[in-house]
């Protein structure tokens, strides 16, 4: 009996172990819904950090089979009543080609009498890039982190990294890929920054979300001394190996500068209308990974 | 029918309303109603809590699967799930061997507003927190509780006063 009572005062360790047992196992009992909660919100929350690591949880992006399956067979039924747009853009886009087909083969010709001698000539390594057509099956614009799903993967050379544009311009960089499906991070998620300069001065920044408006982004990193006007159009940077120099981000809508700030409050028109995206080209740049090993070997020496 | 056939339907047509219409429709900008918590509010009263938790859990991934923030929505609804209990003591007096489900006939009409509002806003204040908190600033956040916490409510108070006891 006096054991007893000395044990229950010393509840912390286990040295009479029978009535501690059943102490235990009726706390436990009492709690275990607790317990349950507890443990599901710490499955939640290893959830959310470990969803910031690339690439790793096919399954639980919706890139993994049924939800594909399901947004892709829901795409087809919305796709339908947005053919007229895409149509009209394709015919423009279409002419626009053929022009500057017409244009390119008169310089040809014209360079062609100039130097009679044959001079070898390639591409330069910076501009070898393929584009691989897609759909957006999916895509949200009224989230705080938005995604987008496209109906292209690893079987169609699909990675992890790649940049994506539309006819408009930049779109976003593809974050999750499975052997059909890719998941895409698009301007519209506060996870990636664009680098973007400007066409007219060469001066680059960070373009960054703000979460609030799908039209409009921030660019940051803009120095006072730069000279800017509105409606300044503001192309890829190529300073990064996703997406190569000039393609269109958007334009300046509104700047503003305190006296006492040595950096620019600038306020971007997106180019691409996130609401009515439904075609993206996907940039395959091939020699990535050359590149890559070699700033890594450098980095390392 | 059987309360748990009804259960499976309301489970499925809700993931599927929300993650087919709802992710995708524009209200004023940037409010995106999430009207899948409905499941939980409607679960009968007796349910055991660890089932509903599991319930939550399930529910929550399935819909955060398909927005690609499978954590978020699985913590936000588990919460919920855990804070309904308490709610339904304080507010109602439901006896022993009752196990009615939620609304306005079984709880009262100002006992089920209290009872929808509290677990609304609290399940949208842990989900954009979540979603957003090191990203956003503290305002934009703000207004978008208040704002889809609303539209919610309205849906879910508008669904409720159209069905049948």
């Amino acid at each position: 009996m006096l054991t007893e009572n000395f044990c229950y005062k010393k509840t912390s360790f286990p040295v009479c172990g029978f009535a501690h047992m059943k102490n235990l196992i009726n706390f436990l009992i009492q709690y275990s819904v607790v317990f349950l909660f507890l443990f599901l919100e710490v499955i939640s929350f290893t959830l959310i950090v470990k969803n910031q690591d690339y690439q790793k949880s096919v399954f639980l992006s919706s890139s993994n089979s049924v939800a594909s399956t399901m947004f892709e067979w829901s795409n087809s039924v919305v796709e339908f009543f947005k053919l007229r747009a895409a149509n009209d853009n394709l015919s423009e886009e279409n002419t626009a080609l053929k022009n500057q087909l017409v244009k390119l083969q008169n310089q040809l010709v014209s360079l062609k009498k100039e130097t009679p001698d044959s001079v070898h000539f390639r591409i330069p390594p910076e501009m070898e890039y393929q584009f691989i057509a897609a759909k957006v099956i999916k895509c949200t614009t009224n989230k705080t982190l938005n995604y987008i799903t496209i109906n292209k993967g690893a079987l169609d050379g699909i990675k992890p990294d790649m940049g994506v544009v539309s006819d408009e311009g930049v779109v976003g960089i593809v974050k999750t890929v499975s052997p059909k499906f890719s998941v895409v991070i698009p301007i519209l998620n506060p996870k990636i920054e664009i680098s973007c300069k400007f066409k007219r001065s060469n001066y680059s920044g960070g373009l960054l979300w703000n979460g609030e408006d799908s039209r409009y982004a921030n660019l940051n990193d803009i120095a006072r001394h730069v000279e800017l006007a509105l409606g300044d159009t503001l192309i890829t940077s190529g300073l990064t190996s996703t997406f190569p120099e000039g393609i269109p981000v958007g334009n300046i809508e509104d700047f503003k500068i305190k006296e006492s700030d040595a950096y620019y409050k600038i306020k971007v028109k997106l180019a691409v209308d996130f609401r009515t995206l439904s075609h993206v080209k996907v940039i395959n740049y091939l020699n990535y990974q050359e590149q890559k090993d070699l700033e890594k070997k450098s980095e390392e020496q | 029918m059987p309360t748990v056939l009804q259960n499976i339907i309301r489970f499925i047509l809700l993931v599927l309303f929300q993650v087919l219409v709802l992710d995708n429709i524009q209200f004023l900008g940037y409010i995106n109603p999430y009207l899948y918590i409905l499941f939980i509010l409607a679960l009968p009263v007796q349910t055991p809590r660890w089932f509903s938790l599991l319930l939550a859990f399930t529910l929550g991934i399935s819909i955060g699967i398909c927005s690609n923030t499978p954590g978020q929505h699985a913590f936000a609804t588990v919460l919920v799930a855990f804070a309904r209990d308490g709610i339904i003591k304080l507010f109602t007096s439901i006896e022993e061997g009752n196990n009615p489900t939620p609304s306005f006939y079984t709880f009262g009409v100002s006992a089920y507003i209290k009872y929808v509002v509290i677990l609304v806003v609290l399940h949208n204040v842990a989900l954009f927190f979540l979603e957003s908190f090191s990203f956003v600033s503290g305002w934009i956040i703000l207004t978008k509780v208040v704002l889809s916490s609303l539209v919610t409510i309205l849906m879910i108070l508008g669904i409720q006063s159209f069905s049948k006891k």
